[in-house]
């Protein structure tokens, strides 16, 4: 009786009420389109997989709601109504003062970037992020990493892997001094830590201790709401206050905010940046013209300031983060009841399977995670992504990097998937790890200068004859 | 003037947004509020929304429908292979990139080809272009004939580019200096008024001549397409598409923003022939828009773009597009409104320097006829004048603008004829009282771009 109550305790507070069409295809149909795609799953066409999984970011499918809201937005250059909404939603269930909207996560970055930091800044933050880390070397700042040390080992299951270590932070003031520090830029559900949550009390820590030296903390929200979740099940004192509460909370110990809405705020496009000072958000008004669009729609069309306002909403609302990261689990779960090796503790929005224990008779530059996401495809259509060697890239004398982590990672789209679909997903796995040890590596046939993992092909290595 | 034919529009209505009505003291109300910025006003408030032809157009059904089938896929979006496809066949340009809207577009190609030493120049530079390219370190020059500065007289092309200054400065800056010429159709700054192709041709030969880039600023190609084919004679049996797609096939890239013939409302591309600068232009691209399939876009946006690159080319529709501009244009000046000649093809700019000449230039004529517009009639519009272009001398002295114009921009396919006819009712109580009008001074600014945020108060 019990095991039936757990597994129903997920059930999605939703139901379909629009259905997008896939097209079903055989292994020898996958095995062409792999080959054509130079074994990059970013190099396939869309119509040819099953399952999706290569990011959470914009894949979400929107309520009726918001389809709704879709038709009533505003497309008024200026003073739209849809913005006034939009304004209003990230005003109260976040709490910032000012609000600028980009056209998505990045934008935001790239302004708040080029006004916040000088030449020579340092910016600390808990572990990078692609297009975060960029903007801040463009506008002349230097990343660095204070991220807890559990957070790089892939089976440390301390649950808020997601956390700043203060010690970190506090030698970077000693040896830059805080004013070479014009912010930290502080990720909720950290993305390439596994999807990993930061604790309220670590929050609480760092903003006592940047206060105590007027260092600003840049909030990196995109996924917020689940970073909530977590500290709602997991952190003493929380376990019977609303998500909705407590997003607001983590917002409140921050001075500004860069979000990519696609995330958890349920939309496909659109994003935005909030500050609670007057001067920096001066400015950004008048970049966001130059780069964007006018401060009132910020190369949004109206209907997609409303799909945001609501998506916020229902992304606050427990049932859903309860159905949502319950879909996640409930993969990784069943990938651990197939043995299948996966970073641990199961993240906010994906599972990321270490590719390196899974194909361990592959040596790192025969790129096991790259093989492991085309096997992946080949036997069910199921879309993963690269996190290793390959998104690494190479250094400056011209060598891999070679990274710790060689990570597939199936990232999980929000209420789009349904259980059938993770028990597909889960069952290939087990599959693929089933008939590893006859897996062959590959090689890279062409390589571009850069990122190359969008881009890159390759092919199977041949068997020994 | 002769009583012509209803002008016939080829679609009925299938949503309609209602408006709301306002009385002239709330009006009155809201410009106070807003600083008599009608930037600043809350678009709930405003009647009729003639701001701009930007993403303010109404899109069709099929549009809708394909909204619903959008391919939200990060990687490898069905949208984006059928926009691909659309935009290739018209550039003839193998690289098709997506961009958020027109401005990205701008910003990525011109910071590769822009920077320090080099030199751009255009028929007219966009106000967004000529900030893109200045914020690289490079100079922008505008070259239209003088004859075009003049609103009154009636050229079929006063949107072309001068050729002999253009020689001129190709061998004052040295060609190698030259990013690109850039031509932008239909010439927005200058009215909305056309470029013919026996121009884009000889600037292709230029081009070729001294080994220079040639791109087209072509987010309202169509609407330039249907001047060419009712004023180049040779072009009178070609059809609007075709029009296009020889244009493009002269320039080395293209610039779009879909906002405007792309008949949607967001969006924008940038497509290239070359393929060494498509890869610096895609690096770019994923890391200021997004992932070379989506560009900053969703899929939905993506299909959008591509039925409407198709919609805007029947003949049906660009006949009732330009005529409809004309019609509340040629009724403006039948009333003796002073408005730029020949009529454009997406605004009517009125002529306020002419119709307020008791406001001096320093109190921003434009500004007043565009506060009057609007405490009468709803009606929202921009100044293109003093406001927008103006800067100061060391003294703070104004350096005026070229001209003193308000913008009636009209969007597409979104109000009927009755709209057009209220507004040109509202110019008749204008005309009343045109000598009471007052100037205003302003009384905050923004250190760049100030049209979009200054505030105004009159003058005691």
């Amino acid at each position: 009786m019990k095991k039936i109550q757990e597994k129903r305790s997920w059930a999605e507070p939703y139901k379909m009420k629009m259905v997008e069409l896939l097209k079903m295809t055989n292994t020898s149909q996958r095995m062409k389109a792999i080959k054509e795609a130079g074994f990059n799953t970013f190099l396939l066409k869309s119509e040819d997989v099953y399952i999706d999984l290569l990011t959470d970011s914009g894949t979400n499918s929107m309520s009726d709601r918001q389809w709704g809201a879709f038709m009533t937005g505003d497309e008024a250059y200026a003073g739209s109504k849809s913005f006034y909404k939009f304004e209003h939603a990230i005003q109260s269930y976040y709490g910032y003062k000012y609000i600028i909207p980009t056209h998505q996560g990045r934008a935001a970055e790239n302004i708040l970037s080029k006004i916040l930091i000088k030449k020579g800044d340092i910016i600390p933050g808990n572990m990078y992020f692609t297009t975060t880390r960029l903007h801040q070397e463009l506008a002349g700042g230097i990343f660095s990493d204070i991220i807890i040390d559990e957070a790089h080992d892939p089976y440390n299951e301390f649950l808020f892997k997601g956390n700043v270590d203060l010690n970190k932070l506090d030698a970077l003031v000693k040896k830059f001094g805080a004013h070479k520090i014009p912010y930290i830029s502080l990720a909720t559900n950290v993305n390439l830590a596994g999807g990993q949550p930061i604790s309220m009390q670590n929050i609480k820590e760092l903003r006592e201790y940047t206060s105590h030296y007027n260092i600003r903390i840049i909030h990196d929200m995109t996924r917020v709401a689940e970073n909530a979740y977590f500290i709602q099940q997991r952190e003493a004192g929380y376990h019977h206050k609303k998500i909705k509460e407590i997003v607001k909370e983590i917002c409140s110990y921050t001075d500004g905010a860069t979000m990519s809405a696609k995330k958890d705020a349920l939309v496909n496009i659109g994003g935005f940046l909030a500050t609670n000072d007057w001067d920096v958000f001066e400015e950004a008004r008048n970049l966001v013209v130059v780069y964007e669009g006018l401060h009132t729609y910020g190369g949004l069309a109206g209907r997609d300031m409303e799909a945001i306002a609501i998506g916020i909403k229902e992304s606050l609302d427990d049932n859903h983060q309860k159905a949502r990261i319950g879909q996640v689990e409930y993969l990784g779960h069943k990938m651990l009841e197939y043995n299948i090796p996966i970073v641990k503790p199961i993240g906010g929005h994906g599972i990321f399977v270490d590719a390196k224990a899974f194909l361990p008779h592959l040596k790192q530059d025969e790129f096991p995670a790259q093989t492991l996401t085309a096997e992946m495809y080949i036997d069910s259509g199921v879309r993963t992504m690269e996190r290793g060697i390959v998104s690494a890239g190479r250094n400056s004398n011209g060598d891999h990097y070679y990274p710790k982590l060689e990570l597939v990672r199936f990232t999980i789209p929000r209420r789009v998937y349904t259980q059938a679909h993770m028990d597909v997903i889960a069952e290939s796995a087990a599959r693929v790890y089933a008939k590893r040890h006859k897996i062959r590596g590959l090689t890279m046939v062409y390589e571009p200068k850069y990122l190359r993992f969008f881009q890159a092909k390759f092919e199977r290595i041949k068997p020994p004859l | 003037m002769k009583k012509e034919r209803t002008l016939t529009e080829p679609f009925k209505i299938k949503i309609v947004e209602p408006l709301r009505i306002t009385t002239e003291s709330y009006r009155q109300q809201q410009l106070v509020q807003a600083g008599y910025n009608p930037f600043l006003l809350h678009s709930e408030d405003v009647f009729i929304d003639l701001l701009t032809d930007s993403g303010t157009g109404a899109m069709s059904d099929h549009q809708w429908a394909g909204m619903l089938i959008g391919d939200e896929s990060y990687a490898g979006s069905k949208s984006f292979f059928h926009l691909q496809r659309i935009v290739q066949e018209l550039s003839g340009m193998p690289f098709v990139l997506p961009t958020h809207q027109g401005r990205a577009a701008e910003r990525i190609l011109y910071s590769i080809i822009g920077g320090k030493g080099k030199v751009f120049i255009s028929n007219t530079h966009f106000d967004t272009t000529r900030a893109n390219i200045e914020y690289t370190g490079a100079i922008a020059i505008d070259i239209v004939y003088p004859q075009a500065k003049d609103p009154e007289i009636d050229l079929p092309f006063k949107g072309n580019i001068d050729l002999d200054q253009l020689l001129e400065l190709i061998e004052e800056y040295r060609p190698q200096n030259i990013a690109a010429i850039i031509m932008t159709i239909t010439n927005n700054s200058v009215g909305g008024q056309p470029v013919s192709m026996s121009n884009i041709k000889a600037v292709r030969n230029i081009c070729n001549q001294y080994s220079i880039m040639l791109v087209i600023d072509g987010c309202r190609i169509a609407e330039n397409a249907y001047f060419i084919k009712h004023r180049e004679i040779e072009y009178q049996d070609k059809s609007y598409y075709e029009i296009a797609k020889e244009i493009l096939g002269l320039a080395d890239a293209f610039i779009m923003s879909a906002k405007k013939d792309g008949m949607v409302n967001i969006g924008g591309l940038l497509t290239v022939k070359n393929e060494e600068l498509a890869i610096l232009c895609k690096n770019l691209l994923i890391i200021s828009e997004g992932f070379t399939t989506y560009g900053g876009l969703s899929g939905r946006d993506m299909e959008a773009i591509a039925i409407g690159l198709t919609e805007v080319f029947d003949p049906d529709y660009l006949h009732y597009r330009i005529k409809s501009i004309a019609y509340l244009g040629e009724h403006l000046k039948a009333k003796g409104i002073p408005v730029v000649w020949p009529i454009g093809g997406h605004a009517v700019y009125v002529d306020a320097k002419k119709l307020y000449p008791h406001i001096p230039i320093n109190e921003f004529p434009g500004q007043a006829l565009v506060c009057n517009l609007y405490r009468k009639g709803g009606i929202r519009c921009v100044e293109v004048g003093s406001v927008m272009f103006g800067t100061y001398d060391e003294q703070m002295n104004l350096i005026p603008a070229q001209n003193e114009l308000v913008r009636l921009a009209i969007p597409r396919r979104v109000y009927t004829q009755s709209h057009i006819d209220y507004v040109l009712d509202i110019f008749d109580e204008i005309l009343e009282d045109k000598e009471q009008s007052k100037g205003f001074k302003i009384v905050y600014e923004p250190p760049v771009l100030r049209h979009f945020t200054a505030l105004f108060d009159h003058i005691q």
